[in-house]
């Protein structure tokens, strides 16, 4: 069920009302109950799954906080973190580590004996991946963490703590939700705030703009082109790359701002995730406005505590936590040596950053604010883009032919059907324009926030129109749900 | 459970969201209107392109031999020949990349007010394949929902929340803006309706021939295959003469494509004329007829379009 189709509009339309109907303090239960249905919409047996992190998280958060000794809570903390990266692990990369590993026995037996007969892998699973079981284990492995560091309190009740990790707006790609954001919002007394209601639908309004008009119009010349690299010369790669930033930022966040304005409107908010990445002026600044949530989870939970326990190398410290993060956060993406790479790319890029940003420092006096911030934005965006030729792409193989092929393929720019390039180009205009006129003249003169309610208006009818006029409705899932 | 239902209607915040909703959603419903008045009035002053073709299709011909079929029928028969020798008005209603869903749809528009003499139905190998895309290239056919009755069963097929898009009058032309602009500046346009729907292709393949395997398994869309059935159906119940073809390839084929095998038999089992140019000898010595290996050129279908009419000729 995905937050584009009619199924979904039908389905939170019907929570949405008995919700607000219901007393409220049986609210949470029907939430409960209602993100219960959407995870096993299409997969039931995965509730079995999501039970098990929800049971193993909630009963170990409370042994952690009642031990009696600091040995015995780190006991039941480190079960509790093994069961949960046990499961993602076996869903997510059982079969990548299976494969490495009999590829490399495959090819000592080649080298040593001369066999030609490779074993067979007996240990690939075929089981479907339980949907968002990156993000339910991460919001369990932070919640346990922060109980562990006496940060937060354990959660009394189950249906509560079921609820933090089940909610469905953030259910499938996040944001990456934290307890203590999220656990006092549920028992809370929540009363029906029209303002709430009104910037959630705004906010899904916005969403359904960059899904339908811009990500998947991107995605029809991004898959021919990117599906087919050999038959494609160096300019038409060029552009696909490029529209394949654009795709990835508008898909991803365009469903970030649904799941936060689906969840505004049942009264929650959620964590931020994305803060106009495209007008950062350094990789470092990029990652603190992409894909937040997560960024920040890794700083807290991976890079604080690998930088502080190596604080005698030195600056090494924070080069070997910036390449461990990176790599581990790239891995999570897929098991795939692309998203190693990727992750590596960004790690390599945060070191040279750290250790010029003095001398950065002193040339932005010389020159001016804004050649600087151009400068910044146009190298960022830059090197993201080339990075996520990896993150795009099947295979190591494969990335690197793109990127041959960018630079020697000669040839004209594919254009079968002009009106998706025209489309593609309008939509991320408008989006873009937009996003520039909110970073650097949000105060000047507003259509979405107009004090008069005709020109507000006008303008989401305006912003409907266009969806009604150029979105691509046949489009499929969101990106970010195949992690 | 519902106790406090009158509680909270009352409360403002609930009203205010109506009344503020109800307004959002009339001015809405005032710009869907009028945006989509502005879309069906230009869509219908079409005079070239696509999308004309499509509505000159189901609305206007009024021709006595119709070709159907996807882009092997729109870009292989020249009704040019077809009028010339046969004395008798030739329409191809043949479009690029549509499924047998378009054309039965597209059929019972047209026999709704006319009744051609000849139908000429080109089909391809996989003709009854299961494709997610099929439903989503029917989205053409959206701008004739409303007024063409017949065609909703077929619309209807996309999915079971069409009627409840099709509410809006601006989705019916969703993606067609450009198109609808294009085909409306093309107005001096003096060609005899776009060469009566023949779409030629230019380029000459040279390459020796290949061989394909057509056996290799698949599953069938029964939607597809009742469109076939109801296809050849109201053909044989309007009394009008159907041809059903497989035009040439360039390639030699082994094995024999589960569609095109089902497609024969029920033409055997209701009496109509299968014409099969897959195997033809002179095509496939003739690389320089193709434009690629399943699409005749111009010069192709010249060739192509005479032998299509010595065939039928000679069964007449």
């Amino acid at each position: 069920m995905i937050f584009t189709s009619v199924v979904f509009a039908l389905f939170f339309i019907t929570v949405t009302i008995l919700n607000y109907l219901l007393p409220v303090k049986f609210r949470w239960i029907w939430l409960l109950l209602s993100s219960v249905f959407f995870y096993t919409y299409n997969n039931p047996a995965s509730i079995l799954v999501v039970g098990f992190i929800a049971l193993v998280t909630f009963y170990s958060a409370k042994k952690i906080e009642k031990a009696t000794t600091p040995k015995i809570a780190f006991q039941y903390y480190l079960l509790a973190i093994i069961l949960n990266i046990g499961v993602l692990v076996f869903f997510k990369y059982s079969n990548f580590f299976t494969s490495n590993f009999f590829d490399v026995v495959n090819l000592f037996r080649s080298k040593l004996f001369h066999s030609n007969a490779p074993l067979h892998n007996y240990f690939l699973i075929n089981v479907l991946v339980p949907l968002g079981i990156s993000y339910i284990t991460f919001q369990a492995i932070g919640y346990l963490v922060e109980i562990k560091r006496g940060n937060q309190t354990a959660e009394k009740n189950l249906g509560h703590f079921s609820t933090f990790l089940l909610f469905f707006p953030k259910i499938v790609a996040g944001p990456v939700e934290r307890a203590h954001n999220f656990l006092p919002q549920i028992q809370q007394q929540k009363a029906f705030i029209y303002e709430n209601f009104s910037t959630g639908l705004k906010l899904v309004l916005w969403g359904l703009f960059k899904k339908l008009v811009v990500a998947e119009r991107l995605s029809i010349y991004v898959n021919s082109v990117l599906g087919n690299t050999e038959h494609h010369a160096g300019i038409t790669l060029t552009f696909a790359v490029i529209f394949y930033v654009f795709q990835m930022y508008a898909d991803f966040s365009g469903y970030t701002d649904m799941a936060l304005g689906f969840a505004k409107m049942l009264g929650y908010d959620l964590l931020q995730n994305f803060n106009r990445p495209f007008f950062a002026k350094s990789v470092t600044e990029f990652w603190r406005k992409w894909h937040i949530s997560l960024s920040t989870w890794f700083a807290d939970y991976f890079y604080n505590p690998i930088a502080i326990a190596k604080r005698d190398w030195g600056n090494w410290s924070v080069v070997y936590a910036f390449f461990t993060t990176f790599m581990v956060l790239g891995f999570w993406h897929g098991a795939n040596w692309t998203f190693i790479v990727f992750g590596a790319l960004q790690g390599l890029i945060l070191t040279i950053e750290f250790f010029t940003r003095k001398a950065r420092k002193n040339m932005r006096k010389k020159i001016p604010d804004l050649l600087n911030s151009i400068v910044g934005i146009i190298f960022t965006v830059t090197y993201f883009t080339l990075s996520l030729i990896f993150f795009r792409a099947e295979s190591l193989t494969a990335a690197f032919t793109i990127i041959k092929r960018i630079f020697t393929a000669k040839g004209s720019v594919y254009m079968e059907n002009p009106s998706i390039i025209i489309f593609s180009i309008l939509g991320v205009g408008f989006m873009m324009l937009v996003e520039f006129k909110k970073e650097f003249f949000n105060d000047l003169f507003t259509l979405s926030d107009n004090r008069f309610w005709l020109v507000r208006n006008c303008y989401y009818c305006l912003l409907l129109i266009i969806i009604l006029i150029a979105g691509v409705f046949d489009g499929g899932e969101f990106i970010y749900f195949q992690f | 459970m519902f106790g406090t239902l009158k509680e909270i209607v009352q409360k403002k915040g609930y009203l205010y969201l109506f009344i503020k909703l109800a307004a959002f959603l009339l001015l809405a419903f005032f710009f869907d209107r009028a945006i989509g008045g502005i879309f069906q009035k230009f869509y219908h002053s079409q005079t070239s392109g696509w999308e004309y073709r499509t509505k000159y299709s189901i609305e206007d011909t009024k021709a006595d031999i119709l070709i159907f079929g996807a882009s092997r029928a729109q870009q292989q028969y020249n009704p040019v020949y077809f009028e010339e020798r046969m004395q008798q008005t030739c329409y191809n209603v043949g479009r690029d990349g549509e499924p047998v869903l378009y054309y039965y749809a597209v059929l019972k528009a047209i026999l709704s007010r006319h009744l051609p003499k000849i139908i000429i139905l080109d089909i391809e190998n996989g003709v009854f394949k299961e494709s997610e895309s099929s439903y989503d290239r029917i989205s053409i056919l959206l701008p004739f929902y409303k007024s063409h009755p017949e065609m909703r069963s077929i619309i209807d097929f996309r999915s079971p929340y069409e009627k409840l898009k099709l509410q809006s009058n601006i989705y019916p032309y969703n993606s067609m803006l450009l198109k609808i602009v294009k085909g409306n500046i093309k107005s001096g346009n003096k060609e005899k309706v776009d060469m009566n729907g023949y779409l030629p292709l230019l380029r000459s393949l040279n390459e020796p021939v290949r061989t394909v395997d057509l056996s290799k398994p698949y599953n069938l869309d029964s939607n597809k295959l009742n469109c076939y059935k109801a296809f050849v159906n109201d053909c044989k119940t309007a009394n009008i003469k159907l041809y059903i073809v497989n035009s040439p390839y360039y390639f030699n084929s082994i094995g024999k494509d589960i569609s095109m095998e089902i497609a024969k038999d029920i033409a055997y089992k209701n009496s109509i004329d299968f014409i099969d140019f897959s195997k033809d000898d002179f095509f496939l010595k003739s690389p320089q007829l193709f434009d690629d290996t399943v699409h005749v050129n111009m010069a192709g279908a010249k060739i192509f379009s005479n032998k299509m009419i010595d065939s039928i000729q000679s069964k007449q």
